[in-house]
């Protein structure tokens, strides 16, 4: 199974607030990706647009190029921000319905709400009503409604926010099983770290527009080179302070940051260091997602 | 008794239908089947049915549908057989006569033939075996033999059961045939004179005729009609409400058309609420042939059927407005609010119609409501029930109600799909405007 979803162009303004600005991204099949922006840049309003839920003043979503309509939303999945179930209805009821409105006969629509509640572990709580379950278990069945019809592609908004560690696990396991399964997963999230755990790719939006794209490794690659550099019996890193083209960043229990620009020889750093004294640690590192998403959205 | 087998092979087979599903639903295997069973087992009306269906299963099984039903039930049985068992309780009364004759036994079975009571007379031997035996409760009333009538209890001025409207009969009838002993009348004249008929009074205005069957049906069906959009509407209302405050309409809307959920949610409910009615309905006319009851039984087949059309219609009308009102508010101090307005020409199409149909002449005013949409539902079974309508005039009515539904489902589906998935705070209609004039 092989997709492509592309957001092309997309623009939406709410009176003077613009939601989305010309945003372009593209989510393949195959790959879990990150969609990342801080509150108010425009995330769960894409995700709405991708399911027609709010109208575009310009701009489109198309599937394996195609403009997007009832019948392929109907093949992905959706799990909104603020989670919709109904709270008197009964777990296994409740997702064998969404199943159903997905298109699905009965019979199948009852097997694989069986099969999805199994996997996530909430069998037990088949029977019982939504309303009585915890957050968490709450959070699951809403995945295992998302999830029931077999979607081509998985759109889910803030879908691990209030989990626990092993709920996380969990829903972390089905995305990335589904994006190798052939899926296109695109998810949301705040929390970073976890985002860069999960995902190949991420795409990073600030107020509606697209600032930062690509995948975790590229990203964590870009930008300027990093060395953590540790000499033994220096506290302070004077010897870092005065080489042409590298800043230091941070001196923390002797270990030393530094940032270098294009022109700056790790050579030349190195031959500093040592005139220090012994070289215990000398590191290129890869830059964190967050401080890609921090240097992104300019906070 | 008969349908006893055929309920319980029904039962069986539905529950062998649900094991086997249950079964096939267990088998483990992994959800990719999905995609293979796509727009597979779609029933006739696609998803709007799978709403309907959602709606109606859930709304049966509710704790308030079923109450309500209860005591819709409870109320019904009772409206048959209170005023049955009212006219049943006429006892038959046992007099008894010291020293009787036959004239004054004649008299007696006469008057009581008169005050529609069923009479027994026993000869007494003596006042103190008479006097025991009223006392005793074998009697209901014991003429002395010396022109006095004997009771056990007094009787209040207020009494207007049939025994005492007997005692009071016998009482004057026999005084008057005392008097005119005493004015030296021979039997026959008395018995002449105590025939004397009143003279007829005419008045210039028609007089209010006696309520008919299919006018008590039309009164019943006119409050029917009420209490069950009532409850329905409201359902509506508070069912779209609560959609779009769970926020489970954006995941639903993910996959269905604002128009396939609305419509779904509008059938599944206006199903309910007709089976409701038709099986208080037939409840209704069932208990009533059983008991004899004059209430419903033998009511007009079209007044019955114009209640249930009209139920309908009503509902049809009035659902639309009830779940865009809904899709306006997220709390239910908003709904309220909303539901004020909605409700006002609903209360004052029925007070008006239930006036009419009560005083026993339409007015003009309920005919001029017939064909109004907002009042036809309460107007129009009110002149059936009074034969003042037509079968032209029938149809014109429900062609005009058909008419302003379809422009109020427009409106109302308009409103629906730009209110239902805004969120924060109650949509002001004037907002939608522009939605509206698209």
């Amino acid at each position: 199974m092989a997709g492509l979803l592309e957001l092309d162009n997309l623009s939406r303004r709410f009176g003077k607030v613009t939601a989305l600005d010309k945003l372009s991204f593209m989510v393949p099949a195959g790959q879990v990706v990150g969609f990342l922006g801080p509150n108010g840049a425009g995330k769960t309003t894409t995700m709405r647009a991708i399911f027609g839920l709010t109208d575009l003043d310009a701009g489109s979503v198309r599937w394996d190029s195609a403009p997007v309509g009832p019948a392929e939303r109907r093949r992905f999945g959706y799990m909104p921000e603020e989670r919709g179930l109904y709270p008197n209805m009964l777990v296994a009821e409740q997702v064998q319905y969404i199943g159903r409105l997905h298109g699905m006969s009965a019979p199948a629509a009852a097997s694989a709400t069986t099969w999805w509640l199994e996997r996530l572990a909430v069998a037990d709580r088949a029977g019982s009503k939504v309303g009585t379950l915890s957050h968490g278990n709450q959070q699951r069945v809403q995945l295992a409604a998302a999830l029931v019809h077999d979607p081509e592609a998985l759109v889910l908004d803030e879908p691990l926010a209030g989990l626990d560690p092993a709920g996380i696990d969990a829903i972390g396991e089905v995305l990335v099983e589904r994006a190798h399964s052939g899926r296109c997963v695109l998810f949301s999230s705040h929390q970073l770290d976890l985002v860069e755990d999960l995902c190949e790719s991420v795409a990073i939006i600030d107020h509606g527009r697209l600032v930062a794209s690509g995948t975790v490794d590229e990203l964590a690659a870009s930008g300027a080179r990093r060395l953590a550099v540790r000499v033994a019996g220096d506290r302070q890193g004077v010897w870092a302070r005065a080489i042409p083209g590298a800043a230091v960043s941070e001196v923390d229990g002797g270990e030393v940051r530094l940032v270098l620009d294009q022109a700056a020889d790790s050579d030349v750093v190195l031959d500093a260091a040592r005139s220090a004294g012994r070289v215990t640690m000398f590191v290129f590192e890869r830059r964190r997602l967050s401080e890609v998403f921090r240097e992104a959205v300019g906070s | 008794m008969k349908a006893l087998p055929v309920i319980i092979a029904v039962a069986a087979a539905a529950a062998l239908i649900r094991l086997w599903l249950r079964r096939r639903g267990r088998g483990g295997s992994p959800p990719v089947g999905a995609v293979a069973a796509r727009l597979r087992g779609r029933g006739l009306l696609g998803d709007t049915g799978l709403v309907a269906w959602r709606e109606i299963r859930e709304r049966v099984r509710g704790r308030v549908f079923q109450v309500v039903t209860v005591i819709l039930f409870a109320v019904v049985t009772a409206a048959v057989l209170i005023p049955t068992l009212h006219a049943g309780t006429t006892t038959s009364q046992r007099v008894g006569v010291v020293a009787g004759s036959a004239p004054v036994e004649a008299e007696l079975r006469g008057l009581a033939r008169s005050a529609g009571v069923p009479v027994e007379l026993v000869s007494e031997p003596g006042l103190p075996q008479a006097r025991a035996a009223l006392g005793a409760g074998r009697l209901d009333m014991v003429l002395d033999g010396t022109g006095k009538i004997l009771v056990n209890q007094p009787i209040a001025g207020s009494d207007t059961s049939a025994g005492a409207r007997y005692v009071r009969a016998v009482s004057q009838a026999l005084g008057a045939q005392h008097a005119f002993a005493q004015a030296g009348l021979t039997q026959r004249q008395a018995a002449t004179v105590a025939r004397a008929k009143p003279l007829p009074v005419e008045s210039l205005q028609p007089g209010k005729k006696p309520r008919t069957t299919a006018e008590a049906t039309a009164l019943l069906g006119v409050i029917l009609i009420f209490v069950v959009l009532t409850q329905y509407l409201t359902w509506t209302l508070m069912g779209v409400m609560e959609e779009k405050a769970s926020r489970v309409v954006e995941v639903l809307l993910a996959t269905v058309r604002p128009i396939q959920l609305l419509a779904g949610k509008v059938i599944g409910i206006g199903a309910v609420a007709l089976a409701q009615a038709v099986a208080l309905v037939v409840f209704a006319l069932a208990l009533a042939e059983a008991v004899g009851s004059s209430l419903v039984h033998g009511a007009a087949p079209l007044v019955v059927a114009a209640i249930l059309a009209w139920l309908v219609l009503g509902y049809a009308f009035y659902s639309w407005l009830y779940a865009a009102a809904g899709s306006l508010a997220e709390r239910q101090d908003q709904v309220q609010s909303m539901a004020l307005p909605l409700s006002a020409p609903l209360i004052f199409g029925y007070i008006v119609s239930l006036i009419g149909v009560s005083s026993g002449a339409p007015s003009l005013l309920v005919k001029v409501l017939a064909y109004l949409p907002p009042t036809a539902p309460f107007a129009m079974p009110a002149l059936i029930g009074f034969g003042d309508a037509t079968w032209w005039q029938f149809l014109l009515s429900v062609a005009v109600t058909l008419g302003g539904t379809v422009v109020v489902a427009f409106a109302a589906a308009q409103v629906y799909r730009t209110a239902v998935l805004r969120t924060g705070g109650r949509v002001r209609l004037r907002e939608l405007l522009p939605t509206l004039a698209r």
